[in-house]
């Protein structure tokens, strides 16, 4: 199938401001949640111990979040660390800004900054 | 896949005067645990002191590297 005439494609043009669905979507929810967590699996069923250990701390802390599984399309996790600059999943966002992954996250909860980081 | 002796040269190399402990906490060869402590994370924040160590390992983490678990400190 080749590129119509005059697209883009058709004349190599570089496209800096090339729309990105999944890059908009990620940055439209973190900014919509307060709290947003991107994790692997669900906060029911987390599905590795990194995440689980995340939701963990949240949950002891009664803290409200909004949770994204970013296995289902690789993309997501590829656009995310792009975003956030950190390689790894879980990553957990609060206004606006990422907190940290599950080191970060439980060594926070361990010194109480955590709690008064989602007052 | 790196070895937890790898990890360690390679991260103390790479941030100056840094001392590291690397562990593969599962024994599987790809999940490990690292101290790190550097006088170069002074007034940096623990994200900041993270991403000094995960950056010099790149597209690795996450992959041949499946975790690098850390904990960072000034000396």
């Amino acid at each position: 199938m080749s590129a119509p005439p005059n697209s883009p494609a058709a004349t190599g043009a570089a496209i800096s401001s090339e729309p990105n669905p999944v890059r908009e979507a990620i940055a439209k929810a973190i900014a919509e949640h307060r709290v947003i967590l991107f994790m692997k699996g669900t906060p029911e069923a987390p599905a590795c111990g990194f995440s689980a250990r995340t939701v963990a701390a949240l949950k002891a802390l009664d803290a409200p979040f909004a949770a994204v599984d970013v296995l289902p399309d690789p993309r997501i996790r590829q656009e995310l660390s792009a975003i956030s600059s950190w390689p790894t999943i879980p990553q957990l966002f609060v206004d606006g800004e990422l907190l940290g992954g599950c080191d970060i996250v439980t060594e926070m909860y361990e010194s109480g900054e955590l709690a008064a980081a989602l007052r | 896949m790196p070895s937890p002796e790898d990890i360690r040269q390679r991260i103390e190399s790479s941030i100056p005067g840094a001392r590291a402990e690397v562990e593969d906490y599962t024994g599987g060869g790809d999940h490990f645990r690292a101290t790190v402590t550097a006088a170069a994370f002074a007034g940096r924040s623990r994200i900041e002191q993270h991403r000094l160590v995960y950056d010099i390992f790149g597209a690795e983490i996450g992959g041949p590297i499946h975790a690098l678990s850390l904990k960072t400190q000034t000396p």
